[in-house]
C-alpha cells in the first residue's frame, strides 16, 4: 500500500517536471525552428517604440531575409550594447535605417548582417503578450548577473 | 400491520465531518486575516487621476496643477513635466510604498521611486515625470490613475 502510494507519488513529479521542462526547453526550441530565428522570444524593456509596443510586452520575432524586409516594418538587430528593436525607415544598398516610434532621432544604419529577425504580426499589428516580458526580462537579468 | 422500515446508508465522510477540524479552523482565521488586511491596504492606499493632453508645437508646456490629481496639462512632443505627491507615515510602525499605475498614460508617466519603505512618523515625496514622445497623438487625452499602497511592515 505504502510502496504504491509512493510510486504514485514519484510518477506525479516526473509528469509535472517533463511539462515543465517541456514548456521551459521544447516552446523556446519549437519556436525557434518555427521562426526561423535562434532569438524567437524577446522581452520589451523601454517605451521607445510607444504605442505600437509597451515596456514589459512579450513579443514573437521571427527570421526574415534582407529582399524580404520593407519600411515599416520592426526589425530586431543586435549590436554592442545587446539586441534593439526599432521599425524600419528606409532601406539601403549595404545598411537600413531605423528609427524608434516614440523618438525624434534615427538610430545609426544598421547593417543586414546584424538582423536578428522582424516582429511577428496578427491582423497588421505586432503580436505582444503585455507584462508577460517581465518574466523574460527577469530571468536574462538573473542570468547575466 | 408492520411498519415500514427504512435504513439509511450514510457515507463515511457525512458521518465524520459534523465539525470543522482543528486544522480548517486555522486555516479560516489565517484566511480571514488575509482578507482583512488587503481590505484595509485597499481602503488606506491613496487614489490620484491622472491625466495628460498632447498639443501641436514644440516646447508648449501646461499648467494646470492641483493637489488631488496628477494633472500634467497640456505637453507637446518631446517635452516633459513634473508633478509631486506627498504621503506621510503618521503611524509607529515602517510602511512599504508600492506605486501603481494604471490606464493609458502608464507608460508616459514614471515616479523617481517605488518599492521602498517609509519608516514610521516620516514623510516623503514622490516625484512623477511624464515625457511626451514623438509618437503622441496630437489632441489625444492620455488617462488614467495612480494608488499608492501603504503595507505596514512591523520590525522593517
Amino acid at each position: 500500500m505504502f510502496m504504491k502510494k509512493a510510486l504514485s507519488i514519484i510518477f506525479e513529479i516526473l509528469l509535472y517536471a517533463v511539462i515543465a521542462g517541456g514548456v521551459l526547453w521544447g516552446l523556446p526550441t519549437f519556436l525557434s525552428w518555427k521562426l526561423d530565428t535562434p532569438h524567437p522570444i524577446a522581452g520589451v524593456t523601454s517605451a521607445s517604440m510607444w504605442p505600437a509596443l509597451r515596456r514589459g510586452d512579450l513579443i514573437l520575432i521571427e527570421g526574415v531575409a534582407p529582399s524580404e524586409l520593407e519600411e515599416g516594418d520592426i526589425v530586431v538587430w543586435r549590436h554592442e550594447g545587446g539586441f534593439t528593436i526599432h521599425r524600419v525607415v528606409a532601406l539601403n544598398q549595404k545598411t537600413l535605417v531605423t528609427k524608434g516610434d516614440g523618438n525624434f532621432d534615427e538610430d545609426k544604419p544598421v547593417r543586414y548582417e546584424d538582423i536578428v529577425g522582424r516582429a511577428v504580426e496578427m491582423r497588421g499589428k505586432p503580436f505582444r503578450i503585455p507584462y508577460l516580458g517581465f518574466v523574460t526580462i527577469t530571468v536574462q537579468k538573473h542570468i547575466n548577473y | 400491520m408492520q411498519d415500514n422500515i427504512i435504513s439509511t446508508i450514510t457515507p463515511p465522510e457525512y458521518r465524520e465531518r459534523k465539525t470543522w477540524t482543528q486544522r480548517e479552523k486555522t486555516l479560516a482565521v489565517v484566511l480571514g486575516l488575509v482578507v482583512l488586511l488587503v481590505f484595509y491596504i485597499t481602503l488606506d492606499a491613496n487614489k490620484y487621476r491622472a491625466e495628460v493632453r498632447v498639443v501641436e508645437g514644440s516646447g508648449r508646456v501646461g499648467v494646470n496643477p492641483t493637489t488631488e490629481l496628477l494633472d500634467f496639462g497640456d505637453l507637446s512632443r518631446g517635452t516633459s513635466a513634473v508633478r509631486r505627491i506627498s504621503i506621510s507615515n503618521n503611524t509607529g510602525i515602517p510602511m512599504w510604498i508600492a506605486v501603481v499605475r494604471v490606464g493609458s498614460i502608464t507608460d508616459l508617466m514614471n515616479p523617481d521611486k517605488n518599492y521602498f519603505i517609509l519608516p514610521a512618523r516620516t514623510q516623503e515625496s514622490i516625484i512623477f515625470t511624464t515625457y511626451m514622445p514623438a509618437s503622441g497623438e496630437v489632441g489625444a487625452l492620455y488617462t488614467g490613475r495612480v494608488f499608492v499602497f501603504r503595507i505596514p511592515l512591523p520590525g522593517a
